[in-house]
């Protein structure tokens, strides 16, 4: 569309008187066509980058930044991170996060007996993994937490934590990105992307409850 | 863990919090000087250390006063009403105007303070764009306005009982509302119609609530005469969450999430527009690096606010295609948000102080990736569309609004560009930077459907030249927050080496930031118009009152009024060119 300028700063958009062609529908309608055939032999001689994702057989590319479903770190010896401190439940603006702190009676360390999350509560904002003093919460890059009741959708220890060793770097959201220089990837419909099939060895470990039902 | 390197310690010596300390505008010496001159002029009682020009007047003189400022001081654009509960006090609400003058680019508040039972006269006479605004006022905190035609409730239902945003309401009540409790709406018909006598019966219909054509939960009750709408009112409220409220029970932090559900389609202007407010507040010098992504990501957001507002509007009309090539650009550009911040459309990105992250490496380079394709989708779309008749026949003339009227309903963005005025807050008051870009504002006449298709196709090149001009300046250097632990978590290094760093991150996380206690505004431009954040801090870590300025509120209750006369086909084009967001209409 034409702009002339009417004032610094500000630009008026004109539009065109029609042509007589234009007036009669059809030839701008004909060329609207050509239009959508141009795109149309594009995607077919450009078949393998269709912006399309046959889901679920390939799935998208999530950066390493992803806010996913949560896990609970563990140390060497097995032990949880989590020291149970509250400071995820305190910084949860969703009220989503339950702790009940015990304490361990040879180290007197304090360790979380329960730690609910309400998945369906959960904005999946990353505040968690902001907060934790203790590296304990990281969120994964998986998205797939369809669930069938709303019982379900509390996950607890037995569902968030994960092994110890449990290979944490190609994880989503976690609390190291600023200072350390972390690649990201760009997202998107993974446009000159690889492609990756599913599953991917760096998928999140499946929740028993969560994707085969009890 | 083993990737962690060694800080050493050194403790912040920077100022401490001043929370019970009053806040200090940084302008506040000029804003006093211009209050007291318009004080003097129309002699009403100013306040003094406010941010803007601030004025106290008595509920029996308000009306004058308001007519005073739009006809003797052009102050001719009602931004806002709101009202601000201190129960402590004798008259304990505040019923604040807000008004823009468009000739000498100021803005002023007005405050009214009334007591309990206290109406105050209805200022529809003066402005007609605070109609539902003192619906709201009166829903939330039953401030009655005597004179108003139609004081219903508007974003909460018929058998909600008391006022939600009192202080003293406790918000764990329920009210259930059943089918008899609906109200019947009945549309007033237009005076227009009123005695034009034809061969058709007269149809009142139901469009919306869940309606495929209305983009949300908006309902819109027509009456009509054969094909021809003779009335209409709108109906909102589906999608209250009471985000005021909640913003008052959680910590200034907690509340960008909650931001992000405003406008969801430029969820990233909201982040920005909170946190600018309340850095504002804090008087906060936010780094040049974080300033700089805040732009491009507002700006690239802008862009796929207005993709999805012509794609779905072209939807509307029957073309289809144009949907599907404007939102591959959007999808691209959620992506880049993704690899910012890790999520698509709920960023959650800016935090008080500056960003969560710094961004990728590659950021610069898939900005520069996606502004080299933006421009290829939108001239296929403007190739098929622009020169089509069909087209132009469904939005040439369809719900047109002429200037005066805009303005009078509190028109902002691109629906008031669409008029023909100028007016957008990245040149009136510019923020991040937005001076030293060369762009231009566009405008076109009319104000029709077809006028706001334009200004959204041209807003959309003229946020390219932005992003083209920033991406060729380069990230700046530096950090992405301020360095102030009382403000920003420190980083995660020193938070697990040093006992200084620990004791700040939880005195952060349990007490919040404290802002001074005072009251401020600060508007952005949204992907609607100006959208405000309007905060009251009494120094705690909750804000005491976030007022949120919807500029899609201030547009849609005109939408009726706008759509009386047309066919029922004009009416869902017209709805899908004001590009109305039910999460920031009902908020």
């Amino acid at each position: 569309m034409p702009i002339e300028r009417v004032q610094p700063g500000v630009v008026k958009v004109v539009p065109r008187k029609l042509s007589f062609a234009e007036r009669i529908y059809l030839p701008k309608v004909i060329a609207g066509m050509f239009i959508t055939l141009r795109h149309l032999l594009h995607n077919l001689l450009h078949y393998k980058n269709l912006p399309i994702i046959s889901y679920p057989e390939v799935k998208r590319v999530y950066s390493e930044r992803f806010r996913g479903r949560h896990i609970l770190t563990t140390r060497e010896d097995g032990t949880t991170r989590c020291v149970a401190c509250y400071m995820c439940s305190t910084a949860c603006p969703a009220e989503c996060i339950t702790i009940e702190a015990g304490e361990d009676e040879r180290t007197r360390e304090k360790f979380p007996v329960r730690y609910d999350i309400d998945l369906l509560r959960c904005v999946f904002c990353g505040y968690c993994v902001d907060a934790c003093p203790e590296d304990a919460i990281y969120m994964t890059r998986d998205y797939e937490m369809a669930i069938d009741t709303r019982a379900r959708a509390v996950v607890g220890l037995r569902d968030l934590v994960v092994p110890p060793n449990f290979p944490v770097e190609p994880m989503g959201w976690r609390p190291y990105y600023g200072t350390l220089d972390k690649k990201g990837t760009a997202g998107g419909t993974g446009l000159g992307q690889p492609k990756r099939e599913a599953p991917y060895p760096d998928d999140a470990p499946l929740n028993p409850d969560l994707y085969r039902g009890a | 863990m083993s990737t962690l390197t060694k800080f050493s310690a050194t403790p912040y010596t920077g100022p401490a919090p001043t929370n019970r300390e009053p806040y200090v505008p940084a302008d506040v010496g000029k804003m006093d000087a211009r209050g007291a001159e318009i004080a003097g002029r129309l002699k009403i009682e100013q306040e003094r250390g406010q941010d803007l020009p601030t004025f106290v007047v008595g509920k029996e003189r308000i009306i004058e006063t308001l007519r005073a400022f739009k006809n003797d001081l052009k102050f001719t654009l009602p931004l806002d009403l709101w009202a601000v509960d201190y129960p402590e006090r004798e008259k304990r609400f505040d019923v604040m105007y807000q008004l823009y003058s468009l000739s000498s680019n100021e803005r002023m508040r007005l405050k009214v303070r009334v007591g309990e039972d206290e109406p105050v006269p209805s200022s529809l006479s003066v402005f007609k764009g605070f109609d539902w605004f003192e619906r709201e006022a009166w829903d939330m905190y039953g401030v009655r306005f005597d004179g108003h035609p139609n004081l219903r409730r508007i974003l909460t239902h018929e058998a909600f009982q008391g006022h939600a945003m009192r202080k003293d309401y406790d918000p764990a009540q329920r009210w259930l509302c059943t089918e008899k409790d609906v109200a019947r709406i009945i549309p007033t018909i237009d005076a227009r119609f009123e005695n034009v006598d034809t061969d058709f019966e007269r149809v009142t219909l139901n469009l919306g609530p869940s309606h495929p054509a209305t983009h949300g939960t908006l309902r819109i009750v027509v009456t009509l005469d054969g094909e021809t709408i003779i009335g209409a009112e709108q109906e909102i409220g589906y999608l209250h969450r009471c985000f005021e409220k909640s913003c008052e029970t959680h910590t200034y932090q907690q509340a960008i999430p909650f931001t992000d559900r405003l406008n969801y389609m430029s969820a990233i202007i909201n982040n920005v527009g909170y946190c600018m407010a309340v850095e504002k507040l804090l008087g906060l010098d936010v780094p040049a690096r974080a300033q700089y992504v805040r732009l491009v990501l507002s700006e690239f957001m802008r862009i796929a606010d207005h993709l999805v507002c012509i794609g779905t509007n072209l939807v509307d009309m029957g073309a289809l295609t144009n949907f599907w090539y404007l939102f591959q650009p959007r999808e691209e550009i959620y992506g880049l948000i993704e690899s910012c911040c890790g999520a698509r459309l709920l960023p959650s990105y800016t935090r008080i102080g500056g960003l969560a992250v710094d961004v990728p490496p590659d950021f610069l380079q898939n900005a520069q990736r996606l502004v080299n394709m933006i421009p290829k989708y939108i001239d296929d779309v403007e190739n098929l569309v622009d020169r089509n008749k069909i087209f132009l026949d469904r939005v040439i003339g369809v719900a047109p609004i002429s200037p005066e009227d805009a303005l009078d309903f509190g028109f902002t963005g691109p629906c008031l560009r669409a008029c023909g005025i100028p007016f957008d807050v990245r040149k009136t008051n510019p923020y991040l930077g937005y001076e030293t870009y060369d762009w231009d504002v566009p405008i076109a006449e009319g104000g029709d459907t077809y006028a706001r298709y334009l200004v959204r196709m041209e807003e959309m090149r003229q946020s390219l030249r932005i992003l083209q001009q920033a991406i060729d300046r380069g990230l700046p250097p530096g950090p992405v927050i301020v360095d102030n632990p009382y403000v920003a978590l420190p980083p995660k290094e020193k938070v697990y080496n040093e006992m200084e760093s620990l004791i700040y991150h939880f005195k952060l996380i349990m007490h919040g930031i404290q802002p001074p206690v005072g009251e401020t505004y600060f508007q952005v431009e949204g992907g609607n118009g100006e959208l405000g954040f309007y905060i009251v801090s009494d120094g705690s870590k909750n804000p005491y009152r976030v007022r949120c300025r919807p500029p899609c509120f201030a547009i849609y209750q005109a939408y009726g009024r706008m759509i009386t006369g047309q066919a029922i086909p004009d009416a869902i084009a017209a709805l899908g060119s004001l590009n109305i967001i039910a999460g920031e209409l009902d908020r």
